[in-house]
């Protein structure tokens, strides 16, 4: 048996079961009439049928079985009634359209006999015949419903509902004329014009827009095409457009086709498929937005149910692709492959990747030094491969913190009960990623801030309880990027820092004078200082004044800085700043005379040409004044050499750099533009260098220096405010230099 | 004058929109119209001659059925023009307003 | 009746272009070579609908734009701004003076006829 004939027999079956079923329908539709699910099952009989016809060439079965498709679509839709007269007509069809099988079948080669064809005009006469007055009455009936504000049907048609504004007709936006060149993409199947705020009487402005106008619109144009008939009303109206319940299967199943490769967002998903438009999304996204910021206390709600509200996308579909998230989701977790690689290799990997970012800029070097235009193609190809290849091999080593953070669970458990407090720990942001060498050396300091909190931080139940807070207390772990740091902050609702016990200690330990001028701030970040416990009986935990200091010291020596914040009674915050890599940077290269130095590019805010229009120097009180903004500044080869250079003769450039709020300029001669840093660590003998916290070797063989430029701004801060204070007091006495 | 008064009699009140009723007419319109609301029982309003309209004259309309709905006023639109019906037509909304129209043959042919 | 557009640019042969799209579309064409000459021309005849370039001599297009909605026979008359891809910052200002279409440059003549008709058919 051929191929064909294995076909041929599969479809006779499934014409005599169809059939058989077609009739049974029929039969129970005498009785009952209005089962919507029998007329269903009529419908897919004759549309199968067809189908398959088709595909053998059977046109006889195409064509008759076509005009009782029709009728059956119309019944379907509501739009012509089915009483007995049709479905004896129908019942006729049926044993027809078995003998139209049984002909091609068995005869497939010989035309079809006069007497089918006869009886195949007469059924279709009879199907079609009524076709005309049920139409009418079809029509009637629907736009009596539309009248009374009725349901529109919304089957096979796109729900259009557009909210016009009332600036809309004085914007130049008539309604009307997107309705018509709606009409140009399909078919307006129903209308609604409804002016539900329109105001009665002297009240009704005619110049504002109070249209409401729901379509039923029957189109096969994307909903794409679509939303931008509206295109530009977008101002002046609110457009909603929920695609028609027959497409739903269609995005089903090209949700069921997406890529399980990587997880994507809800939004992105129904993009894809063409449930959503790219505004429909925002729109949500807004609308979410707007919410959290109203609702503190309220979560913010989900993504889909917002969409579902606003009526762009219907609730199966948004279903459909949270469990196909899930299921890529659970899909890559299980298929998830890891190597274990030995983490002194890939070390070694990204200290060759270092030298190869080295070279690549000496060869670039050559290239331009003599103008080899030919080779400057490829050096521009290689340098994008070693910049993807230094990225790649980077992100080697970036683990998320999440597990790190995880850890202090059970120590904050263990903590409380020894301390007896009940503490809760509140993890967020375990997704960040950094360097696993800055994950390593994170631990110690973490632990030991986390620590305070519990041991410092957070009072006892009965002192909670006193001053109205709820007995348990909450440390809050949270972890997250901001422009080339990833800052971690640890945070707890105790009584905060005692400002006043922390500065009689300090007195008391000589840190500071009793005649201090010191801010708040400055008072909190004393805790950092060497030999400083605010907890008079040290417990066997923490508070033995050893600790905070040495914590400041190896973030620092990460290249990161720590801060405190607190507010008495409600808290203390710790954040802390610290670079991503300790590998390789992007940094900004300066120069000053012979000696070139890199500032993470990072921490650079703008370059300025110090020209006198846009930013003056005071050399006296040492500050610049940069578009009316003050700023301590530092000129660069003052400091790191030591010798006054008359700077009036040549042309200088500010850089302004910045380090979280703070901002200072650092006054150089040369912009030498971005550069690719290689990160090498200075030994222990420059360990006492100010300023600097490592070098790189350039692509020429010369050293540059990369600044410490926290800890530069601080210097230029101090320059400033003594040369201040310097100033004031030449002012008192009198004497002028 | 936009707005003729074809006839005035026991209350019964027979108008005629010459113009274009567009967001630049909309206004002046309205307040005319409204003042014939206020005092009539019954308003014809004759639209033979609006050879033109837009969402903005559309909207009128639909206010002034409102308003005359709620006033108890008896409003009816007759001898609809082309651009009103090709409105109509477009939005359905030949029930809406229940006034029978009569379309010219030669507009087809225009 | 057909309906009249006014198109304004600088570019005689982008007037020439949107003109012939336009008249064989079935629309009336006003033309007007820069914001000064296009005022200038709206004398309180019937226009459905205003496209403007934006970087024109004498008179720009947002400028136009905000003129023309100063008239009583043009200011709730639909407006067309002409920009550039790039030029994102325009289409901004130039819907916060009233032009809340747009058309990217450069364009095709389906393209333009397109836009017009979603706000006024021939």
């Amino acid at each position: 048996m051929s191929e064909l004939d294995a076909a041929l027999t599969v479809f006779s079956q499934e014409a005599e079961e169809l059939l058989t079923d077609m009739e049974d329908a029929l039969l129970l539709l005498e009785t009952n009439p209005d089962d919507s699910e029998t007329i269903n099952s009529l419908f897919r009989a004759m549309h199968t049928i067809k189908g398959s016809s088709g595909l053998f060439g059977f046109n006889c079965i195409v064509a008759f079985t076509h005009e009782a498709e029709s009728v059956l679509d119309l019944v379907r839709n509501g739009e012509r009634v089915i009483d007995a007269e049709l479905i004896s007509v129908l019942l006729d069809s049926k044993d027809h359209t078995a003998k139209l099988v049984e002909h091609c079948l068995t005869q497939p080669d010989t035309p079809i006999p006069a007497e089918l064809s006869a009886v195949s005009e007469r059924l279709i006469k009879q199907l079609t015949g009524r076709q005309e007055t049920a139409i009418q009455q079809a029509a009637e009936k629907s736009s009596v419903e539309s009248e009374g504000g009725g349901d529109i049907s919304t089957d096979d048609n796109w729900l259009i509902s557009l909210d016009f504004h009332y600036d809309a007709f004085r914007d130049g936006m008539d309604p009307l004329s997107f309705i018509r060149y709606l009409k140009t993409l399909g078919e307006v199947k129903e209308i609604l014009t409804l002016a539900p705020d329109m105001p009665t009487g002297d009240d009704m402005d005619p110049e504002n827009c109070y249209l409401h106008i729901k379509i039923a619109f029957q189109s096969d144009a994307t909903k794409q095409t679509i939303e931008a008939v509206f295109e530009f009303a977008a101002e002046d109206c609110d457009i909603k457009i929920l695609p028609p319940n027959s497409k739903i299967e269609e995005y089903l199943r090209l949700l069921d086709q997406q890529a399980d490769t990587h997880v994507q967002r809800l939004g992105d998903m129904l993009i894809n498929v063409g449930a959503l438009t790219k505004n429909d999304v925002d729109h949500a996204l807004q609308h979410q937005h707007a919410d959290s910021l109203t609702e503190i206390e309220v979560p913010a709600k989900p993504l889909g149910e917002i969409l579902v509200e606003q009526h762009v996308v219907q609730q199966p579909l948004v279903d459909q692709a949270l469990k196909k998230q899930e299921q890529t989701k659970q899909k890559l977790a299980s298929e998830a492959n890891y190597i274990r690689v030995d983490a002194a290799k890939l070390g070694h990997l990204i200290n060759l990747v270092g030298e190869l970012v080295i070279s690549s800029a000496a060869m670039n070097l050559i290239v331009e030094r003599h103008a080899l235009t030919d080779a400057g193609d490829v050096a521009a190809s290689m340098n994008a491969l070693v910049n993807s290849i230094r990225d790649t091999a980077l992100e080697l080593r970036m683990v998320q913190i999440g597990e790190t953070f995880s850890r202090f669970r059970r120590m904050v458990r263990d903590v409380g009960k020894e301390l007896n407090k009940d503490i809760e720990l509140y993890i967020s942001g375990g997704e960040t990623e950094l360097d696993k060498t800055v994950v390593e050396k994170i631990n110690d300091p973490l632990t030991h801030l986390i620590r305070n909190a519990l041991d410092h931080g957070i009072e006892s139940a009965e002192q909670r309880l006193a001053a109205g807070k709820p007995a348990q207390g909450t440390v809050q772990l949270n972890a997250y990027h901001e422009s080339g740091h990833i800052v971690i902050q640890i945070a707890d609702d105790g009584a905060g820092l005692d400002s006043e016990r922390i500065l009689a200690k300090a007195i008391a330990n000589g840190l500071v004078k009793a005649d201090h001028d010191l801010t708040q701030q400055e008072i909190y970040n004393l805790i950092f200082a060497a030999g400083l416990s605010t907890k008079d009986q040290a417990t066997n935990l923490s508070g033995r004044g050893v600790g905070m200091d040495v914590v400041k010291k190896n973030i620092e020596a990460l290249r990161g800085s720590v801060e405190i914040d607190s507010v008495t009674g409600e808290g203390t915050t710790i954040t802390i700043s610290l670079p991503l890599t300790l590998a390789i940077i992007d940094g900004f290269m300066v120069g000053t005379g012979q000696d070139r130095y890199i500032i993470p590019l990072s921490m650079v805010d703008e370059c300025v040409e110090m020209n006198p229009e846009e930013c003056e120097i005071d050399e006296i009180q040492h500050y610049i004044n940069l578009r009316g903004q003050v700023l301590p500044y530092l000129r660069l080869g003052d400091y790191f050499s030591n010798q006054i250079i008359d700077s009036n003769n040549k042309r200088e450039s500010l850089v302004v750099v910045k380090f979280g709020q703070v901002k200072a300029g650092f006054v150089v001669d040369h912009l030498h533009g971005e550069h690719q840093t290689v990160i090498k660590p200075l030994g222990k003998v420059f360990d006492n260098l100010k300023g600097i916290t490592g070098a790189t070797v350039l692509g020429d063989g010369n050293v540059a220096l990369i600044l410490d430029v926290q800890g530069l701004i601080n210097s230029a801060i101090k320059y400033q405010s003594s040369s201040f204070h310097r100033q004031i007091k030449t002012n008192l006495s009198g004497e002028r230099k | 004058m936009a707005i003729e008064v074809k006839q005035q009699k026991n209350g019964v009140i027979h108008l005629a929109i010459q113009d274009e009723m567009t967001i630049y007419s909309v206004l002046e319109q309205k307040q005319e119209l409204l003042k014939y609301l206020k005092t009539a029982k019954e308003v014809q309003i004759d639209l033979a001659d609006v050879t033109e309209i837009d969402g903005a004259g559309l909207q009128l309309l639909m206010f002034l059925k409102q308003e005359a709905l709620a006033a108890g006023i008896k409003l009816s639109l007759s001898q609809h023009s082309k651009a009103v019906v090709e409105v109509f037509e477009l939005l359905h909304l030949s029930n809406h307003f229940g006034d029978p129209i009569v379309i010219s043959a030669d507009w087809r042919t225009s | 009746m057909a309906k009249t557009i006014m198109i304004v640019d600088d570019s005689a042969s982008i007037r020439q272009v949107v003109g012939i799209a336009l008249k064989g579309a079935g629309y009336d064409v006003i033309e007007a070579c820069d914001g000064r000459d296009a005022l200038s021309k709206l004398t309180g005849q019937k226009i459905n609908l205003i496209i403007t370039d934006v970087n024109m001599p004498n008179m720009d297009g947002i400028t136009f734009v905000q003129e023309a909605k100063k008239l009583a026979a043009y200011k709730f008359t639909p407006m067309m701004m002409l920009t550039t891809e790039a030029a994102d910052d325009k289409k901004q200002a130039g819907k916060a003076a009233g032009a809340k279409a747009w058309l990217t440059k450069p364009f095709q003549a389906p393209t333009l006829l397109d836009a017009v008709s979603k706000l006024v058919l021939p």
